[in-house]
């Protein structure tokens, strides 16, 4: 960053760059970019490795493609459909192991058992009970993404501070304000950073499933454009899918910030 | 207050219950293959999941699987720590750098890595190249950000204090910045070595020519059920004593330190 | 514990009588706020690491509309006591009554708490949590606006009313805490370390300001602190703890009109008698340090044990 000479202007930019790391890092990030731009154009077998440049300007025959809209439309259904059903069943076996001592002894080492199962062999049994469709995407989805929600609802639960149920108890609170008022809004903001966990693990889940195998998903098409050897159409549609992953977490993390706003 | 009677009482229960909740599982699969009549193709009889599972073990098939599976493991996970802990020691030492790169790994790392399989397969084809690469990446964002996160965050006073007392560079980082950091880093590599395990599985599940995620979708597609079942306990086992292992060594590590 | 406090109702006529405890004695007051009898307290089981004896067959009666404050080194068991007085735990033995009622739990019409720690929720804002109080203790809905104003009023944070805890300093947020007990318009107060985690100047003023406060409400305040200064300040009657297991070894007068003012604190008094406090307790200090260190904060033992 130094550079040899150091010229006006070039103090002024590393000042600048110095008040501003937010642009340094776009410069980083360009870079890569560049690095890989050239290397693509003049250093790597064109079957292998398509430059930046040339996939920015395919987005548009990737979409083009036929069935890739639609895929694109089944993974996101399979994604959304398996984060609701994993937020369902993560909050209501969250709240149920974790309001209570003796469930949340006992019923929770078992969740962490499974948790700890690294889902991916079990992988081909869900395509063996669920088929290659959309169901066995969704519960993939479902049993990567409900865990962390469960975890993080009984913490929340649990990890009150004993002083703000101790002085609500001395205020005459009953059972029922107490978890109206002390436990539940103790647990939403930890719900939430669940939420955002879960969302990773439902990515995950799904895209799994669905490079494993797939006629309709976007798995299909990743094969079809590797067997291709088609990388400038992979990497559109790798950049599309990722895209459309950060949209999602963002949009759980701008909503674990919202909710969590009392926090300091 | 509870006595300790009713402590004593309220363990046993908990415990019953985790052990009744096996008990159910085993029970449910037995008389689902033997008396409800369940298709054999979808779920084999838990005996002779048995049976084959001492099969594999005694005739030592699994070994040529095993070897690759942790020879890919081992090269990805050491690339990463290797790469992640430099890395994130050079950016730890300047916020400013800190500010710069933490926020793109950060960043990166939220998006699902696994996405970058088809490419590392056309890339570095079908054999151990690409589940090293998958694991490599998706192993170093734990490792580089915990790194980060350990040394980033070393108490000013305690560098004060060892400075006052004439500490030099050396002795800095060796008593003082390391043993400060080092319960963050740890926790960081056992992640990131609980993932990099995944990813090897997961993308020999997806697409490969060996291993024991390989294995395992080669006996379901010659619907050889039996064996599937066989093969997903011994890999549930292999990773769970894996895990342990890394569990109890940073546990260790955290206390010589 | 039903027939115990039975019991002392009726041995317990009103007249003055003396409590033979430990050798020493204190006077039992006629028409007390609290009066508490013979109460240990003990955590855990014994022979379980956690094991703490707490409080031993301590009594003391606290007169309506004094300010009595407990002190005594770390762990001695004050806190503990309190806690006893409001009914956040039951003692192991012993009985406690407020007025002619024999305390068996949280006593919200009765006893407002005021803990060391903002217990404050943070998710509400300084208005939500007054509202919040009046709702947990049965305030019907009409009136609490009003109440929670004048009791921000009262402490002078009218203006914060939309803030998060978060958003306030320490000694803001236990002005807020203060007010939010002032709004449960109880005749006790009961006070855990209040000022404890301030610094000096800012626990100098809420002091004053309470001695005010006090001058005004006739409130009966039991105020725990470990400050010498503070106990002298603001206290009609001071109570020395002993080491652990913890009672009350000797109980002091401070005789000196409420409000005190700030001049107060530098008259040949006011150092005589935090002198004689200092005398009392240094001793049982040293003891307790050469007892086994970290004593944690009771009510967490509390929770723990039976939430």
């Amino acid at each position: 960053m130094s550079a040899a000479v150091p010229t006006h202007a070039g103090i002024r930019l590393q000042q600048y760059l110095w008040r501003h790391p937010g642009i340094a890092r776009l410069g980083v990030v360009l870079m890569l970019f560049a690095v890989w731009e050239i290397a693509a154009r003049w250093f790597v077998d064109p079957m292998f490795l398509s430059p930046p440049s040339k996939v920015l300007f395919a987005f548009g025959d990737v979409l083009a493609t036929r069935g890739v809209p639609a895929a694109l439309r089944v993974t996101f259904f399979e994604l959304a459909v398996a984060f609701a059903i994993a937020v369902v069943i993560g909050l209501v076996v969250g709240l149920a192991v974790g309001l209570s001592k003796f469930g949340n002894r006992s019923v929770m080492p078992i969740v962490l058992l499974l948790y700890g199962i690294p889902q991916i062999t079990i992988l081909p049994i869900f395509i063996l009970y669920f088929g290659i469709g959309p169901a066995s995407k969704i519960a993939f989805g479902v049993t990567h993404g409900m865990f962390p929600i469960v975890m993080a609802v009984v913490a929340g639960v649990q990890n009150i501070k004993p002083i703000l149920m101790v002085s609500a108890r001395s205020m005459g609170a009953s059972h029922w304000q107490l978890l109206r008022y002390v436990i539940y809004p103790h647990m939403i903001p930890s719900f939430f950073s669940g939420m955002r966990l879960g969302m990773t693990g439902v990515l995950l889940g799904v895209l799994l499933a669905e490079l494993y195998v797939s006629t309709a998903g976007i798995g299909y098409f990743t094969s079809v454009f590797t067997q291709n050897f088609d990388p400038t159409k992979l990497l559109g549609l790798v950049a599309i899918l990722a895209a459309m992953a950060i949209v999602l977490n963002e949009f759980v993390r701008r909503a674990e910030v919202h909710f969590a706003r009392w926090r300091d | 207050m509870s006595s300790p009677r009713r402590k004593f009482k309220d363990r046993f229960a908990s415990r019953l219950v985790q052990v009744g909740f096996l008990v159910v599982v085993l029970l449910l699969w037995y008389l689902a293959t033997t008396r409800w009549g369940v298709n054999k193709l979808l779920l084999p009889n838990p005996l002779n999941v048995w049976d084959q599972l001492a099969d594999v073990i005694r005739k030592g098939e699994y070994l040529n699987d095993l070897r690759i599976t942790l020879t890919e493991l081992a090269v990805a996970f050491v690339i990463s720590t290797v790469s992640g802990t430099l890395l994130g020691y050079a950016i730890s030492r300047s916020p400013y750098l800190i500010k710069v790169f933490e926020p793109l790994f950060a960043g990166i790392y939220s998006i699902p890595i696994i996405l970058f399989l088809p490419l590392y397969v056309l890339f570095f084809g079908l054999g151990p190249a690409s589940k090293i690469a998958l694991g490599t990446t998706i192993s170093f964002f734990p490792v580089v950000l915990s790194t980060i996160a350990g040394f980033g965050n070393v108490d000013k006073v305690l560098v004060t204090a060892a400075r006052s007392m004439g500490a030099s560079d050396y002795q800095l980082f060796r008593f003082v910045l390391v043993p400060a950091a080092l319960p963050v880093i740890l926790s960081g590599l056992r992640m990131g070595f609980t993932v990099a395990l995944l990813s090897v599985i997961g993308s020999e599940t997806i697409a490969s020519l060996a291993g024991l995620g390989h294995r395992i979708v080669n006996l379901a597609e010659n619907m050889d059920m039996a064996r599937m079942f066989a093969y997903i306990v011994f890999v549930i086992a292999i990773a769970a004593s894996l895990n342990t292992v890394v569990s109890v060594l940073e546990a260790r590590g955290r206390r010589q330190r | 514990m039903d027939g115990a406090a039975a019991a002392f109702s009726v041995i317990l006529p009103d007249r003055a009588l003396r409590i033979e405890n430990l050798g020493m004695t204190q006077a039992a007051i006629p028409d007390a706020a609290i009066r508490v009898r013979n109460v240990s307290h003990q955590f855990g089981e014994v022979g379980e690491a956690r094991h703490v004896r707490a409080l031993l067959n301590t009594s003391l009666d606290i007169a309506r509309g004094e300010l009595l404050c407990l002190i005594g080194p770390s762990g001695c068991g004050k806190s503990t006591l309190l806690n006893v007085m409001g009914g956040l735990f039951t003692p192991t033995t012993g009985a406690v009554t407020v007025g002619t009622t024999p305390v068996h739990g949280p006593m919200p019409h009765d006893i407002a708490f005021i803990f060391q720690e903002s217990a404050l929720f943070p998710w509400n804002t300084i208005f939500e949590n007054m509202i919040l109080g009046m709702t947990f203790q049965g305030v019907p809905k009409s009136e609490r606006e009003d109440r929670a104003r004048r009791a921000l009023e009262a402490v002078g944070l009218d203006e914060f009313a939309a803030h998060y805890p978060s958003q306030l300093s320490g000694g803001m947020r236990q002005r807020a805490a203060l007010a939010r007990a002032l709004s449960l318009e109880t005749q006790i107060l009961l006070m855990d370390e209040p000022f404890g985690a301030l610094d000096e100047q800012t626990r100098m003023v809420l002091g004053e300001d309470l001695s005010v406060l006090l001058s005004r409400s006739k409130k009966t305040i039991v105020f725990v602190t470990h400050s010498l200064g503070e106990a002298v300040f603001l206290a009609d009657r001071v109570a020395v703890f002993s080491a652990r297991p913890g009672t009350i070894k000797e109980v002091i007068t401070v005789d000196e009109p409420h409000p005190r003012k700030p001049e107060f604190m530098t008259s040949a008094k006011f150092h005589r008698l935090r002198d004689q406090l200092y005398g009392l307790l240094h001793e049982e200090i040293r003891k307790s340090m050469s007892q086994s260190a970290k004593p944690k904060r009771a009510y967490e033992d509390q929770a723990k044990g039976d939430s």
